[in-house]
């Protein structure tokens, strides 16, 4: 939204600013009546019909006759966002791998690529280069021309012009990413943490849709976190927030590559996690998943003990700092078994103070599986995007 | 650390006087895409219809998550939760996708299939693969890509609880960007704890998925290795002259006789 406060709206730009709105509506919820739309959006029925027309003209929704009736009267006309009508690249940038998606409005994958990193493959210039020929191949094929980029992370990002200043787990220091891919591409491109991006996710589509506080930590090699305060993301200065994963724990523990001693993710990091279960260090994602589910209840406390009882001291003063009256446990952490999130939650809502004061706060893990970076990406790319369409 | 998934010792098979196999060992561990490499001959698709019960084994030793067990017949690779896909997909192509990912294990009682319930279960199965490519599950595969079609033949795989699932040259007949979005599909197979084979001749292709690289030449098991641990040029030479440097084959010179 482009106009300040204290200027007065001229009535175009009250407009734009309902056309916006309504197609932020499609895009995140999905299909609707115009019927819904006018109560939700809280403008009248003509107002709607104006906009919903014009999208119609220029092809962004489609308008049909809903199939299940309700009521009586004439059916209000159901209206479907149309994915092809603005596409965006979703880059997820991990340790291990990276992924790439086509994103349709509403949503919608339209075609997906990745690729391991190993060695060489991992150095900036041959990401970039591989991001670049992979995205041009999958649009090809699926003869679409996206319009914005957003890519995750797992560093620390400038938030202005998505320059990497330290990305550890990947070994990146002072990388220009996203001016090279603007450059590259030609469009818009945003770059972030990728917890952040993951908070978004969930926030927008996931188990934190709805909440106005909300924390969402992650755990891969590293461990990350991104805070939705108030309904808004939480950043720092220039946007250098979420390392919720360098707060130090445990003092006695081991070094971290931060500088630091004993970081919470090198006590629930995807290292720490092979260490509890026996694995060689690294293991694939799969084999670690593997092993949880191989667990019995009656082992779990055995192997993943410390494992739980470190999370739980971090989540403690993670509740504490923020006060969210809901925590989502993404990536690596959702293949934990039930019942250690299940403990977890009960001694985070026994000895945190805030979460005592709020009336006990809610631990979920996502369900958005491994994709939610690559969903939170492509939001990221969106936002821009719904103003211009 | 728990026992492999799945685990052949001291494979034999002969059609004949040909001697196919020679006491191959070869482990799947659950989670792992692990790669099944060798050139034309080598024996990787013996192996893969020895392991699917399709063909029968002279001798040798299988085990399943640890325990000995035998297998004479397709039907006990199925109970046992292994899947094979085809090269030339074994799909039907006038029926619908609910309708392959269902053939042979229809659900409903008596004289009625439970419709609904099918229908329910292959999308929610998809949909936990993240395949939203395919717009309706009530599309005859006949209508589908090359690429899609795998995917419906993979997530079949997934929709009867597979443990293991063996890929027989998954992308030979699919272009760049199928290609791709089929390999893509077969790392988060792996990611949800499968156990993960993959005969594929495109070393691109094994380095960007597989965990681990198994090399047959010549109907014997020359190496077993981390992918990480190995270069291109080391497996095409595995895959051609059965050795690389102190990878394979001992050398003539050292070999006892």
């Amino acid at each position: 939204m482009t106009s300040t406060p204290t200027a007065g709206a001229r009535p175009d730009e009250v407009r734009r600013h309902n056309r916006t709105a309504l197609l932020r509506r499609l895009h995140v919820d999905g299909p609707c009546t115009r019927a819904a739309l006018a109560t939700e959006l809280g403008l009248n029925r003509s107002t709607i019909k104006a906009l919903v027309d014009g999208l119609a003209e220029s092809g962004v929704v489609e308008e049909r006759v809903p199939r299940a009736r309700s009521g009586a009267g004439r059916p209000s006309l159901l209206v479907l966002p149309q994915p092809l009508a603005a596409v965006v690249l979703a880059v997820d940038i991990r340790v291990e791998q990276v992924a790439i998606a086509l994103v349709g409005l509403g949503g919608q994958m339209l075609g997906r690529d990745s690729w391991n990193l190993r060695g060489r493959a991992g150095e900036p210039d041959e990401v970039i280069t591989r991001v670049i020929e992979s995205t041009r191949v999958l649009a090809e094929e699926l003869k679409v021309a996206p319009v914005a980029a957003g890519i995750s992370v797992p560093g620390v990002v400038r938030r202005r012009d998505g320059f990497v200043h330290e990305a550890p787990n990947l070994k990146w220091t002072g990388v220009p990413l996203g001016d090279r891919l603007t450059a590259a591409f030609g469009f818009p491109v945003r770059v972030a943490n990728d917890a952040e991006i993951a908070a978004l996710a969930e926030h927008l589509r996931g188990a934190a849709r709805g909440s106005l506080d909300a924390v969402y930590v992650s755990a891969d090699v590293g461990v990350g976190g991104g805070v939705i305060s108030d309904g808004s993301t939480l950043r720092g200065t220039a946007g250098y927030v979420g390392e919720l994963g360098h707060m130090v724990i445990n003092p006695a523990g081991r070094p971290c590559y931060c500088g630091s001693r004993g970081c919470w993710e090198t006590e629930v990091g995807e290292l720490a996690l092979c260490r509890a279960l026996d694995l060689p260090t690294p293991s694939p994602r799969g084999r670690i998943v593997a092993e949880l589910r191989a667990l019995t209840p009656d082992h779990i406390p055995v192997v993943l003990g410390e494992f739980t009882h470190w999370l739980a001291t971090g989540l403690i003063t993670i509740v504490n700092a923020f006060g969210p009256e809901l925590v989502v446990l993404g990536d690596l952490f959702t293949a934990l078994p039930p019942q250690v999130v299940t403990e977890v939650a009960a001694t985070v809502s026994r000895r945190s103070l805030v979460s005592r004061a709020i009336g006990g706060t809610r631990l979920l893990t996502s369900t958005m599986g491994t994709d939610v970076k690559l969903t939170g990406a492509a939001e990221l790319a969106f936002e821009p995007v719904l103003h211009t369409v | 650390m728990s026992e492999p998934i799945l685990e052949l010792t001291g494979l034999n098979k002969s059609f004949g006087p040909v001697h196919v196999l020679h006491d191959v060992d070869f482990t799947v561990r659950a989670g792992e895409v692990t790669a099944l490499v060798g050139d034309n001959g080598a024996g990787k698709s013996t192996l893969v219809k020895c392991v699917a019960g399709i063909h029968s084994m002279d001798s040798g030793s299988v085990s399943f998550n640890g325990e000995r067990v035998g297998i004479s017949g397709p039907g006990d690779a199925a109970r046992l939760g292994i899947e094979v896909v085809y090269q030339d997909l074994a799909l039907a192509d006038n029926l619908d996708i609910v309708q392959n990912m269902f053939l042979g294990r229809e659900r409903g009682s008596g004289w009625l299939l439970d419709e609904a319930a099918m229908e329910q279960a292959a999308r929610e199965t998809l949909a936990s693969l993240s395949v939203r490519t395919v717009k309706s599950v009530r599309t005859l595969v006949s209508a589908l890509s090359g690429g899609q079609r795998q995917t419906v033949a993979i997530a079949k795989s997934v929709l009867w609880e597979s443990k293991v699932v063996l890929l027989d040259e998954p992308t030979a007949a699919l272009g760049v960007a199928q290609t791709r979005q089929v390999l893509d599909l077969v790392r988060r197979l792996a990611q949800q704890g499968l156990g993960v084979v993959l005969i594929s001749h495109n070393m691109a292709d094994v380095f960007s998925v597989a965990d681990r690289i198994s090399t047959l030449y010549l109907g014997r098991m020359v190496a077993d290795v981390a992918t990480r641990d190995v270069t291109h040029a080391q497996v095409v030479e595995l895959i051609t002259a059965g050795r690389s440097g102190d990878l394979g084959l001992a050398r003539p010179e050292n070999a006892t006789v």
